[in-house]
């Protein structure tokens, strides 16, 4: 896989505030590389020196030249809180950035990709924000570009929306477009991306693939259950009957840690048979908002974290487990040989 | 895509965009039109008197065209330079192939369309509502390139007016700031009599005095189209022409 964004040692301050401190990475030719890390910690800033919209230290290479010098018609970017015109339609707005490139697609055919053709003739300003952003994605893929800079791409838009999105974003990718991506939206990311950085105060402090950082970083699986009674009573009605789990009380929830989905049967079995009753019993996969949280030090103590965050959580898991088993598709697809060379691991 | 095509692109979305915006198509033009009225048609002139409005009425439209050519640009390109920067709009552009010299083109073209358009309307309330007397001749066609290269120097002057203010707001504050001293201390509707001594080589570095002196020339004094006064005149308006438009051009952000 060739190389097309590289960035070596690359700092950028701002006055007396460093942005970006010392990043290398590497990005290949149909990778996507998904960027996290809290706000302020950098990544627009990242983008924008990898675009060449912002002058950094260090040095960036775009399809081995200076990103300035970078032909446009290859590259393409949505910024982040982008707003174009508000009084044009949506077929018009795709058609004015179109029109600024040698070669650019038809109007409608970019409309349909983010299904917006039913809105083509609405003035933005008359769309919904979900909408709105679609449109900028729109505007983004006019010039069938060979490396999208997508920062914060989905932000505002539904559900059904981000995920027609998503599988577009994964259609350019396997047609061999580069695609960096920053978002906080972790599911977003650990679907969508080969690789994943994380960003805090400046520095890159992961790369790896999704699996490979969750693996890491991520910590256990866990099964979280709510009992009826205090939780210290069912911990104790459970030392004669839990079979050797691991088990911790957190607030007023009870954790078994470290539960393969093959181990949650007798776990329940474990707590019908102590006679606990129970209002929620969710199971916890390790994923990559554990590991932001992780890394980032943003980790709630797990007696700190709300109660209905953990049952959020495993719906998210639920979610995100359908996530993972593309991720790992993806995975043994593309990154055994599509990461570029000395491009992965840690710092 | 050429130079062109995308000047175009950029044209069409930036006068679309005005279009749509009708409160700002209606004052643009309603402005000039009620200073005509108030000045021309309600204070009129008094020949024979002295103080402010005692020449003749077409003395004065080189002043009534100076509030389009001033005005409307500087606010218009510095607001729309703002507009761009809170919508992150110049981060987009600066990844495509249109260059700030195209932006800045578009725009001025844009402006020179509207603020025409204004030049014609104000020239018909002149002549059909207070009577002025514009003398045709041939030299009358040097307005055109008067009002395009006045355009574009205010425009210059807008873009770099938006790219130092932090806000729309801030954009209007600086532009009225910038625009009244400049709008009747450079020979508009005051004439050099009423002004100091002192004051004379204050009015000749205001690119606005150049406008006047020229354009008066043609619609009050009936210069033809090789009237040294008016040649000298335009020549020192195409030479800022070029100057505030290079400098408007670069001053244009990209992110930072």
């Amino acid at each position: 896989m060739d190389e097309v964004l590289v960035a070596d040692d690359v700092r950028k301050e701002y006055d007396d505030t460093v942005a970006v401190d010392g990043v290398s990475l590497s990005v290949g030719t149909g990778e996507v590389f998904g960027l996290i890390g809290p706000n302020g910690a950098g990544k627009t800033t990242l983008v924008r020196a990898l675009t060449g919209t912002t002058r950094a230290e260090g040095t960036i290479r775009v399809f081995g030249g200076d990103p300035e010098d970078a032909d446009e018609q290859r590259v393409s970017l949505l910024p982040q809180s982008f707003s174009p015109p508000a009084r044009l339609t949506a077929r018009e707005l795709v058609a004015y950035y179109g029109g600024l490139y040698d070669d650019s697609r038809d109007p409608d055919a970019v409309l349909a990709d983010v299904g917006l053709s039913d809105a083509a003739d609405t003035w933005y300003e008359n769309l919904s924000g979900g909408q709105q952003r679609r449109v900028c994605v729109g505007v983004s893929l006019v010039n069938d570009p060979d490396v999208l800079f997508l920062d914060e791409p989905t932000t505002g838009i539904d559900p059904a929306g981000r995920r027609s999105l998503w599988s577009l974003i994964e259609g350019l990718a396997a047609g061999g477009t580069t695609v960096f991506l920053t978002s906080h939206s972790m599911a977003e990311v650990e679907r969508l991306s080969d690789r994943v950085g994380l960003l805090a105060d400046g520095k890159l402090v992961a790369v790896g693939t999704p699996d490979s950082l969750v693996a890491e970083y991520g910590g256990e699986s866990r099964l979280v259950v709510r009992p009826e009674r205090s939780p210290e009573s069912a911990a104790e009605a459970l030392s004669d009957a839990s079979r050797g789990f691991d088990l911790i009380v957190d607030g007023d929830e009870l954790l078994f840690r470290n539960v393969a989905p093959t181990d949650i049967g007798p776990a329940v079995d474990a707590l019908e048979s102590a006679g606990i009753e129970y209002d929620a019993l969710t199971w916890k996969q390790p994923d990559l908002e554990d590991v932001y949280l992780h890394l980032t030090g943003d980790e709630f103590g797990v007696s700190e974290r709300p109660t209905t965050t953990a049952v959020a959580d495993a719906a998210d898991g639920a979610n995100d487990a359908d996530d993972t088993d593309t991720d790992t598709d993806t995975d043994t697809d593309t990154l055994g040989a599509g990461a570029p060379a000395g491009s992965g691991g840690d710092r | 895509m050429t130079a062109t095509g995308r000047v175009s692109a950029e044209f069409g979305a930036a006068w679309n965009s005005f279009l749509r915006r009708r409160t700002a198509v209606f004052f643009t033009f309603f402005f000039p039109v009620i200073l005509v009225l108030i000045f021309g048609a309600l204070v009129q002139t008094q020949p024979t008197g002295g103080g402010l409005f005692a020449e003749p009425q077409a003395y004065y439209i080189p002043g009534y065209l100076a509030t389009v050519v001033l005005f409307t640009p500087l606010s218009r390109v510095g607001s729309e330079i703002a507009r761009h920067r809170e919508g992150n709009r110049f981060e987009k552009l600066a990844t495509t192939p249109l260059s700030r010299t195209e932006w800045m083109l578009a725009q001025t073209l844009v402006n020179v369309v509207v603020i025409g358009l204004a030049a014609l309307l104000i020239l018909a309330l002149m002549v059909l509502v207070t009577g002025a007397e514009i003398p045709l001749s041939p030299g009358i066609l040097l307005l055109i390139p008067f009002v395009v290269l006045g355009v574009t120097v205010f425009c210059g002057l807008g873009s770099v007016l938006g790219s130092i203010a932090d806000s729309q707001d801030g954009v209007i504050a600086a532009s009225n700031t910038v625009a009244l001293p400049l709008l009747f201390l450079s020979e508009t509707f005051v004439t050099p009599e009423l002004l100091p001594d002192w004051f004379g080589p204050i009015v000749n570095l205001s690119p606005l005095t150049y406008f006047s002196r020229g354009v008066r020339a043609l619609t009050y004094e009936g210069a033809g189209l090789t009237d040294p006064t008016v040649l000298t005149n335009l020549g020192v308006v195409a030479a800022l022409a070029v100057v505030f438009f290079v400098a408007g051009a670069y001053a244009i952000p990209r992110t930072d």
